[in-house]
């Protein structure tokens, strides 16, 4: 996934690309590049991050221009691949978000006309495209020229034959375009020209568009005119600082005492008792449910498998988890199943073709978000904020234990309403929520012993992570931050299912993470452990502060303050981030831009 | 001109509250100490400040990241080794006059405007104070330094350092001197200025305060919560009485029947009664519960706290997540402490209860008792001692 | 010659009013403050203008649009970040060579125009009581010598009054502009390094009005009603008495039982009365309604607002799209007769008014018979709960029940 921006108005347009440029570096920073129009299109690119860009960036004239980050997905890193690329004639210059499908035929038949190819990606045939279908007209051409392809893009286009103009098109790949005073934006989002004007039209897919730096003209799929009001945007981008912390990711992890308060503040009451949504929301959870679905990807959807325990616990109500990407392909539902949504970002690609399907077959629709105005929440009938502040490093972490919250809220309310749990039992959850920013300080300050045992992790080559009941899809979450951040290979398991199968994989040096609670999934873990120790791993245990027997049983041991049983797994989620983010740094990875990932993934 | 404020420390005596955070970033009336400090430089006309870090250094870097158009720069003293060798650390962002300041102590605008404006070379800041040996006793001349004389064994003099200096770039001439030597202490370094003939000029300061002990901060909330904003937010329900000023954040809920005497404030996502009294001068910090029937008088409450019903709260300080039970009392009286080898006598003073604490109902405390940080303790109880931190009182 | 708008600002010092607009677009006698300015210089001669925008600047756009209502041609800057007055005139450098340049919140003449824009190289000057609350004007005859900073005792009561002419040169003294102590870039620095080069006339504004804090729209409000000419265009029953100058606009209507004691200003679709006294000084904005037995006086009533039943409004500020309950009140004076405090922004003020009512931001909803003290402010959003009591500053989206 990559980033692109236009840029049409007064001011200096190298300066301007750049500094937008960096505001949409987290989508993919494998290389980037602008290029300017004064009599000619003037490139510069290179590899790397755009810090670098920048501490070169040539003193070019011109007032137009686009910029790319990149975040490789056809062709390797390298200079020639990176955008913008141009047209053979060196007038047009291109820079593409998403994938062209056909691109070897069209490329095939481009160089038997006789053009030149500079690079291996796929997004350069728009380019010569473009200059193959140019008459008089850019977004004439433009548009002839998209017609031949297939696949996903967001495009913005620019000649040095109508240089005041920069031309956008989109189809399944975001493209914002920013109104200004004498100046116009394009954008893959709003950030990009945030600092610039709160003012934007959004385009809608297959619709392309010509801006000048004093005009608009949006074209639907059919090449007829339309007319788009501008809307503006409320919030800002406060761009986070690292604050002394050595990475965005720990800072984060250290955010959470707060960022647990921010999903309770202004919806739980602990005199009254109650717990309060939005108006939309409220509608949604009080009328009958028969069924809910949560959609999500990745950490969300283990944040799901979390929800899940707690909804049909407190609210008796099925509860179906389903991978977003995996849900179009199948899954019943009708008018009197609840969607739940849950995308930190707001446009995770496959979660949204997924509610999109949802809202075809007349669900409802409740998304669960950290961004006000993302395309997720015009989707839905309702929202509810995780008011996490942004999260920079690319490991969900604080935005993890967030949607777990609301989920565990949405759950108590639907209880509530059901009657399915009376008013004091909703008084004890509530005392376990006030009291979360306390348990997660507790967690956080065994930072030291976790770094202690971090040690141990770092010369292995897998690590299994081991649980039941609830704490089965947290051994899936420390699994997946252990892999995003430190390349160990690891996998979690549900405790009961290592004898099905995977226990083939254990021997001396696959060290074991079990999660041990002391509910009614106890004896039996303890006895999955003695089953693990049995074939030569060691045995880490997460267990309850109260815990005297598990020494016993384990060879290390991180406490976690006590609670109740389903809140326990947010000291232990925090508990899971530490230890992934002391083994990834203890190895010298990357950690708030792991290799090959972006933050917020809109390909699919 | 820029001004370097000295962030380092831990502030060991002011235990348990600075086990997990700054001396600086205690708060009172709602604000870390340092952020009266910040304000007061800011208003003085500077635009650039240096602030010396070092213990729990992350909690200052992530309150005071972009604050109000002020250029703040961060440097570590990885060490605490001494004032003078925290100012060291500042030593290649000085390029000509400035001044030094503690983020401990709260002086206000107008003399640091004075210290600016004054034209001596060397000039310092010092206070009228009825115990000069606390700090270090004063003696002046003509308006000039004569002496300073650390730790007298009588009261005598009547002014003390503030420890506020407006120095030239190459006092770090005579710190490096002396850190080499291993004195650390910016009153040493100017003895030795003084010694080699310079003249410090002395500038008397109108309001000054620092926070050496765990009971100052009751007396500083007092002072400073009259600078506060007042204003109310959230949801005040009916049969509310306000009295003076009081500060309500948005998201807090009054129920009704609380009875409110300011100056009080109150921090945001609270919920307060019914039929709670809070009297002034207390500070309650965000997202705490007060149930109801509780009455809290001139006390210092942090966030995320609980205080059950029926509980009687005065002339105390409750830090961060600290869950007590109804019924809860801490007697406020007279008590001596044992400090630094001496004993002090103490009026007036509540309870000092640490972080992340639990009480049981019925808790009793005798007067000047502290607790430290994640104690427990039992249902009717009376403690009578200090409580050290980790502690369970069964 | 163009005339250049300075309309970035938020105006913090005019919360709640500008917590939901710029402080450039209050209305003061149904218009805003902004187009006062317009029209005066228009009056001068001026036809082509740049405003400077920010702050919510979508509110100034779809107001004034491209200036065709006018007849004259207006463009947008947008300045970005808000980084200081010279900051502000700088955005403008490729939009301009011989042009003025002001404050779009204070409100200057038309004869002050004609001056300012016949004198090349020259700027503002007024005379107030209060001179340290503003920066300090040293003349030499009728050249400006120095503009100086607020001091506590200034040594003349000449004051900056924010208008000048400028050339092209302005923009070399503004790129050396530093940043001043609060952190901005000062067009007066730059006026004090560019006095070294060039001559600087100091020319005394005849209409000079500067609005710093909410109550001080109240006084702008009734200066500019006593120059109103009466014009009713609306519909006006047999039984009312409209007396002095009075202005109804389009659609409006006025219900019998009304008395109206100008000067008054009544916007387009409004419904008035019956049995309603509205007195001296008021501004009533369009799509408002002001009910039976009800009483208005001096006054200003943004868009669409309501004061529908049995309400008194004296001395008072009231915000667009607000509904007073039935029965709700204001009080506008002491019993004591003292000057009125208030709290602004969490600060005491003394207002040095005796009359002050509440001045109250947009969407406020106030129950039945709910009561205001003198000088509550009230934020936007804020809901007063049935015979709630409101006093002293109040947060937006507060409820006090």
């Amino acid at each position: 996934m990559c980033g692109i921006i236009g840029y049409t108005g007064f001011r200096d347009a190298n300066k301007v690309l750049i500094d937008s440029l960096k505001r949409l570096e987290y989508r993919g920073y494998d290389s980037a590049g602008i290029s300017v129009i004064h009599k000619k299109q003037q490139v510069y690119k290179q590899v790397g991050e755009i810090k670098a860009l920048e501490k070169n960036l040539p003193d070019f004239k011109g007032t137009v221009g686009v910029g790319h980050t990149r975040w490789a997905t056809h062709g390797g890193v390298t200079k020639e691949n990176a955008h913008p690329h141009l047209s053979s004639n060196k007038k047009i210059a291109v820079v593409h978000n998403g994938i062209i499908e056909n691109f070897s035929k069209l490329r095939e038949n481009l160089i038997k006309k006789g053009y030149k190819f500079a690079s291996q990606t796929d997004s350069e045939v728009i380019a010569h495209l473009i200059e193959d279908n140019y008459k008089d007209n850019l977004e004439k051409a433009v548009y002839s020229a998209l017609k031949k392809v297939e696949g996903y893009y967001a495009i913005v286009v620019t000649s040095t034959d109508e240089p005041d103009k920069i031309v956008g098109a989109r189809k399944d790949s975001p493209l914002v375009i920013g109104v200004g005073d004498n100046e116009n934006f394009l954008g893959s989002d709003i950030t990009a020209f945030l600092k610039y004007t709160k003012r934007v039209v959004f385009l809608n897919d297959g619709e392309l568009c010509a801006v000048t730096n004093k005009d608009i003209k949006i074209f639907d799929e059919n090449n007829k005119a339309v007319k788009r009001d501008e809307q503006v945007i409320k919030w800002d981008y406060k761009d986070a600082e690292k604050s002394g912390f050595s990475h965005f990711m720990l800072k984060e992890i250290f955010d959470q005492p707060d960022t647990v308060h921010h999903v309770i503040r202004g919806r739980v009451s602990e005199i009254d008792r109650a717990i309060q949504f939005n108006e939309n929301v409220e509608n949604l959870l009080s009328n009958g449910l028969d069924s809910i679905h949560i959609v999500a990807c990745g950490t969300s959807y283990y944040a799901g498998l979390v929800g899940k325990y707690m909804l049909e616990k407190l609210t008796g109500i099925p509860v179906i988890v389903e991978l977003a990407s995996e849900y179009r392909y199948f899954g019943t539902r009708d008018e009197n199943s609840l969607i739940i949504g849950v995308t930190q970002s707001g446009e995770t690609l496959d979660t949204l073709a997924a509610l999109k399907e949802a809202k075809n077959s007349g669900c409802r629709i409740l998304v669960i978000t950290n961004v006000i105005g993302s395309t997720a929440t015009r989707l839905s009938d309702g929202y509810i904020l995780t008011q996490s502040g942004p999260e920079i490093g690319v490991a969900a972490t604080k935005t993890f234990t967030s949607q777990i919250l609301v989920l565990c809220l949405i759950a108590l309310k639907i209880g509530m309403l059901k009657n399915k749990i009376g008013a004091d039992e909703v008084y004890k959850y509530i005392l376990q929520l006030k009291e979360l920013p306390r348990k997660v300080r507790q967690a956080l300050d065994q930072s030291d012993e976790i770094l202690k045992i971090a040690n141990q992790l770092k010369n292995t080559q897998s690590v299994f992570f081991i649980g039941r009941g609830i704490n089965y899809p947290l051994s899936l979450e420390g699994a997946l931050k252990l892999k995003e951040i430190s390349y160990l290979h690891a996998e979690g398991f549900a405790a009961g299912e290592l004898k099905h199968g995977p226990f083939a994989l254990l021997t001396k040096i696959t060290p074991v993470v079990a999660i041990v609670t002391k509910d009614f999934t106890y004896e039996k873990l303890l006895a999955n452990i003695g089953e693990v120790k049995a074939r030569g791993p060691k045995v880490i245990a997460i267990a309850d502060e109260n815990d005297t027997e598990i020494e016993k049983h384990a060879d290390f041991v991180i406490r976690f303050p006590s609670n109740s049983d389903i809140m326990s797994c947010i000291p232990i989620i925090v508990i899971l981030q530490l230890l992934a983010y002391h083994v990834a740094n203890l190895r010298g990875c990357s950690i708030d831009k792991p290799r090959n990932l972006a933050k917020s993934v809109t390909v699919e | 001109m820029k001004a370097v404020i000295l962030a380092a420390g831990e502030g060991k005596r002011l235990r348990p509250f600075t086990e997990t955070i700054p001396k600086v970033m205690l708060p009172v009336a709602n604000k870390p100490v340092l952020e009266y400090v910040v304000d007061a430089v800011k208003k003085s006309g500077i635009a650039e400040i240096i602030i010396v870090v070092g213990y729990k250094k992350e909690v200052i870097m992530e309150y005071f990241k972009e604050y109000k158009g002020l250029k703040i720069s961060y440097v570590t003293q990885d060490k605490q080794l001494g004032t003078a060798h925290a100012l060291l650390q500042a030593k290649s962002r000085i390029k000509e006059t400035f001044i030094v300041i503690s983020g401990d102590n709260i002086v206000d605008q107008k003399s640091i405007s004075q210290l600016i404006k004054d034209q001596s070379k060397y000039s310092m800041l010092i206070k009228e104070h009825p115990h000069p040996s606390k700090y270090g006793a004063v003696f002046i001349e003509k308006g000039k330094l004569k002496e300073i004389v650390e730790k007298p064994k009588e009261e005598i003099g009547k002014f003390i350092s503030t420890g506020i200096y407006k120095l030239p770039k190459s006092i770090f001439k005579t710190v490096e001197e002396l850190t080499s030597r291993g004195t650390n202490d910016l009153t040493s370094v100017i003895q030795e200025v003084m010694k080699n003939g310079e003249e410090i000029n002395t500038i008397k300061a109108e309001s000054w305060m620092d926070i050496v002990y765990p009971w100052d901060l009751i007396q500083i909330n007092e002072a400073m919560i009259h600078s506060s904003k007042f204003s109310v937010g959230g949801v005040v329900e009916k049969e509310v009485t306000i009295k003076g000023d009081v500060s309500i954040g948005k998201d807090t809920t009054i129920y009704s029947g609380c009875y409110i005497v300011g100056p009080v404030v109150i921090g945001e996502g609270c919920e307060i009664g019914p039929n709670a009294c809070i009297f002034p001068s207390t500070t309650i910090g965000n997202n705490s519960v007060v149930h109801p029937f509780s009455e809290i008088r001139n006390s210092v409450i942090m966030d995320d706290t609980h205080i059950g019903s029926n509980s009687f709260i005065k002339n105390s300080i409750i830090a961060r997540g600290t869950i007590i039970s109804n019924n809860f009392s801490c007697i406020s009286g007279d008590n001596t402490v044992e400090i630094d080898g001496e004993f002090k006598k103490l009026e007036n003073l509540g309870a000092m209860i640490g972080e992340d604490c639990t009480f049981g109902s019925h808790v009793v405390i005798d007067p000047g008792i502290i607790i430290g940080r994640k104690c427990n303790i039992e249902s009717m109880k009376k403690i009578t001692k200090n409580v050290t931190s980790n502690t369970k009182v069964m | 010659m163009k005339c250049v708008i300075l309309a970035a600002g938020e105006g913090k010092r005019v919360h709640p009013l500008t917590f939901t607009r710029p402080k450039v677009m209050i209305p003061i006698g149904n218009k805003p403050i902004l187009e006062w300015n317009l029209l005066n210089a228009i009056d001068a001669g001026i036809r082509e203008f740049v405003f400077v925008v920010s702050y919510k600047s979508e509110m100034v756009r779809s107001y004034f649009g491209n200036g065709e209502k006018w007849n004259v041609k207006i463009e947008y800057v947008n300045q970005g970040e808000p980084l200081g007055t010279a900051h502000a005139i700088s955005v403008v450098e490729k939009f301009v060579k011989d042009f003025i340049v002001l404050c779009g919140d204070t409100i200057f003449g038309k004869k002050d125009f004609k001056n300012i824009v016949k004198t090349k190289n020259s700027m503002g000057l007024a005379k107030v009581e209060n001179a340290k609350e503003y920066g300090i004007i040293e003349l030499d005859k009728e050249n400006v010598v120095k503009i100086y900073e607020k001091m506590d005792e200034p040594f003349t009561n000449i004051i900056n009054g924010g208008i000048y002419h400028f050339n092209s040169k302005i923009f070399n003294y503004i790129r050396k502009t530093k940043k001043s102590p609060r952190g901005e870039f000062e067009i007066t620095d730059s006026i004090n390094m560019m006095i070294k080069d060039t001559n600087l006339k100091g020319i005394f504004l005849k209409n000079w009005r500067d609005v710093v804090y909410p109550w001080h729209l109240l006084d702008a409000n009734e200066e500019i009603l006593k120059k109103i000419d009466k014009k009713i265009d609306g519909t006006v029953e047999k039984n009312t008495t409209i007396k002095g100058k009075v202005i109804i606009g389009k659609n409006s209507t006025i219900m019998n039982g009304s008395y109206i004691e100008g000067p008054v200003v009544i916007g387009e679709n409004c419904k008035i009365g019956p049995n309603c006294y509205i007195r001296p000084y008021t501004s009533i904005g369009n799509d408002c309604h002001v009910g039976n037995a009800c009483e208005v006086k001096n006054s200003i009533i943004l868009n669409n607002s309501n004061v529908p039943h049995q309400n008194y409004v004296g001395d008072s500020i009231i915000g667009e799209n607000c509904n007073l309950g039935a029965g709700s009140k204001v009080a506008n004076l002491r019993l004591d007769k003292k000057n009125i405090s208030v709290v602004l922004n969490g600060n005491k003020l003394n207002t040095n008014r005796r009359k002050l009512g509440v001045i109250m931001g947009d969407n406020v909803q106030t129950g039945i018979n709910s009561m205001m003290n003198v000088g509550t402010i009230i934020g936007n959003n804020c809901f007063l709960g049935l015979g709630a009591i409101a006093k002293d500053e109040i947060k937006p989206y507060a409820m006090i029940l």
